[in-house]
């Protein structure tokens, strides 16, 4: 009746292993390697060291900079990577898979060539950069610049996950409120998004944590202002670890609230 | 048709990769029009067409003179009621019947109407299978659909609220004043709703009718099976006169009553006999109702099967071929004693169809 299973159990008993306390003890190593540096960053701190050094002004600047560019970022991620997400969930075919695969790149290329690749459409000796630096709005160096890298990073995050979100909205749905003469974007409206809601908000959180904590193409676009990143390795290479140890706990305890926020996302309210 | 509402589809088509649609032409007045067909046979295409969730690759849909052709689903106010409601899982019942509710009171009505007070604040995950196809329902009645078109909506429930919510739906229907599409793979639901039935097999329609014709006079051997009429045999010809065609069963000669039908001797015609209007009669006497028989044939009783409300029994005729008919069970208590054992088969020649 379940040859599977009852294949796996004859062997464990004649090899003598139990192979699901064998896979959770490899597993709770993993884990440990996880845990254990966190809470020795945590701990090797002392709290009024990490105050302390909160109140230096260029740390300040350094997490206002960061949490501006990394809400500036998600939102612009969230306003062009949610219709493109509903589209990726909606549309079939060749097209789908290009733009799919188009989505991912950001994700798989390394954060710094991601930043060498856009300084070469937005570095100050671009056309683009170029013009936009004689309208006062320089790309690079600049708050605008943290937020392009950010969002370029980011951003596949919210389409990702959003997409997923929208493809779990049953298509009937939206066909049944259509039929009662509601128009596809108030059908997106009151029926898709409110279903969608937490992959949505998950994908947005995803991504502004992945904006708080973008090094490698900030670094290249925008060193200054610095971000919180930025400001971390600036310490690390001109004052050694412990100076840059204090800014590091305040991104962990940043990730700390992303993940409590994406556990609560996790169940939906209407109980399906 | 003057006032009358109409839903006319004229060479309807619409092809996917292995299955063609149509085409398909088909007027429905104020009316239900059940759409009957196995799985796979175009219903739900045929319901999408019309409500323009899926776009035609040819033909044209039109309500009350007007062209639907183009428009998108939001403008042809074609209530859809889905399979299992397709219900808005984070609403309500009221506000998934308020979701297009001119006024509040047209929710308040429907909700009596439909046997709804109860169920009113609640949300769909923990409502019965029979109250979500009420709420639908109700949500489909509440934006005034020029066209009501279903789609299985009691296929999923279980049969004591399916034949309560079929009672319902067929009073229901008699008191809108819209055509009614009502599709089903089931023949008892068709029968009991439909003024007309129409059937479909792969994309096209076989036959469209009143429930009685479709079942009595067959017009393909799909449709005499697909609703039940078994008992469908390939028969030559022997004579003709008078109304009446002589064919050869097996190795009796069968009289059958042919108003339309006049085929030549020597031809090979097709010709089918609903189990419901065979006559069993028993070596003991009648066992179903007076016995009249102007022309009936000896068997045995090769098998049966309670069907519960009805009993199923295959008699092997002495002329070689099977028929199978369709008893009372007062009349089966008695034939279950006679198990395996000699009947009389009375064949009424108007029993007999014969297919153009």
């Amino acid at each position: 009746m379940h040859p599977t299973r009852s294949r796996s159990e004859s062997t464990g008993r004649r090899a003598g292993v139990d192979w699901l306390s064998v896979s959770f003890l490899l597993g709770a190593l993993l884990c440990c390697y996880y845990l254990l540096p966190v809470v020795a960053l945590v701990v090797a701190q002392p709290p009024g060291v990490v105050l302390a050094r909160l109140g230096d002004p260029t740390v300040v600047s350094a997490a206002a900079t960061s949490l501006v560019a990394a809400l500036a970022s998600a939102t612009l991620a969230a306003v062009f990577g949610l219709p493109l997400a509903y589209w990726l969930a909606r549309a079939e075919g060749r097209a789908r898979t290009l733009v799919t695969a188009l989505v991912v790149l950001p994700l798989v290329l390394p954060p710094i060539v991601s930043g060498m690749v856009l300084l070469t459409v937005v570095g100050p000796t671009t056309l683009l950069g170029s013009l936009a630096a004689a309208n006062g709005v320089p790309l690079t160096r600049s708050l605008a610049g943290v937020v392009l890298a950010q969002t370029f990073v980011a951003s596949p995050f919210v389409v990702v996950t959003a997409t997923a979100a929208f493809e779990g909205v049953d298509p009937r749905l939206e066909a049944a409120s259509r039929s009662l003469g509601k128009r596809r974007l108030t059908t997106v409206r009151r029926v898709t998004l409110p279903l969608a809601w937490p992959g949505v908000l998950a994908g947005v959180t995803l991504a502004f944590a992945r904006s708080m904590g973008e090094f490698g193409a900030t670094v290249m676009l925008a060193y200054y202002p610095r971000t919180m990143p930025v400001q971390i390795w600036v310490s690390f290479t001109t004052l050694g670890l412990d100076a840059a140890f204090p800014v590091a706990v305040v991104l962990v305890g940043v990730a700390v609230v992303t993940l409590v926020v994406l556990d609560r996302l996790g169940t939906t309210p209407w109980g399906r | 048709m003057g006032s009358l509402s109409v839903l006319e589809l004229a060479g309807l088509a619409k092809r996917y990769a292995g299955f063609e649609f149509g085409p398909v032409d088909l007027a429905v007045g104020e009316e239900v029009l059940c759409v009957l067909g196995p799985s796979g046979s175009g219903k739900t295409t045929l319901l999408s067409l019309v409500a323009g969730l899926v776009t035609a690759d040819a033909g044209s849909v039109s309500l009350d003179g007007r062209s639907l052709d183009g428009l998108p689903p939001e403008r042809r106010n074609a209530g859809v009621v889905f399979q299992d409601g397709a219900l808005f899982p984070h609403l309500t019942a009221r506000e998934n019947v308020a979701y297009a509710a001119t006024d509040e009171g047209r929710v308040a009505d429907l909700a009596a109407l439909l046997e709804l007070d109860d169920v009113l604040d609640r949300r769909p995950a923990t409502l019965s299978g029979g109250e979500r196809q009420r709420v639908a329902l109700a949500r489909t009645l509440a934006a005034d659909p020029d066209v009501l078109l279903l789609d299985e909506p009691l296929s999923s429930l279980d049969a004591p609220i399916r034949r309560r919510l079929r009672e319902d739906l067929h009073d229901l229907f008699a008191a809108l004043a819209v055509p009614v599409v009502y599709v089903t793979h089931d023949q008892r639901t068709a029968t009991a709703l439909g003024d007309r039935l129409a059937v479909l097999r792969e994309g096209r329609l076989e036959q469209v009718d009143t429930p009685r014709s479709v079942l009595e006079r067959p017009a393909t051997r799909f449709v005499a099976e697909f609703t039940g009429c078994e008992n469908v045999y390939e028969v030559p010809v022997v004579g003709s006169g008078e109304g009446v065609v002589r064919v050869r069963l097996g190795d009796a000669t069968l009289r059958v009553r042919s108003a339309t039908a006049k085929p030549t001797s020597g031809a090979t015609v097709t010709a089918c006999v609903h189990p419901s209007r065979v006559r069993l009669d028993g070596a003991v006497g009648a066992l179903d109702g007076p016995s009249a028989p102007d022309q009936s044939f000896p068997g045995t009783v090769r098998r049966w099967l309670d069907e519960g409300d009805q009993y199923r029994v295959v008699v092997a005729l002495d002329a070689g071929v099977d028929l199978a008919a369709t008893v009372s069970p007062a009349t089966a208590d008695r034939l279950a004693s006679l198990d395996g054992a000699a009947v009389s088969v009375a064949i009424p020649p108007d029993a007999v169809h014969v297919l153009s």
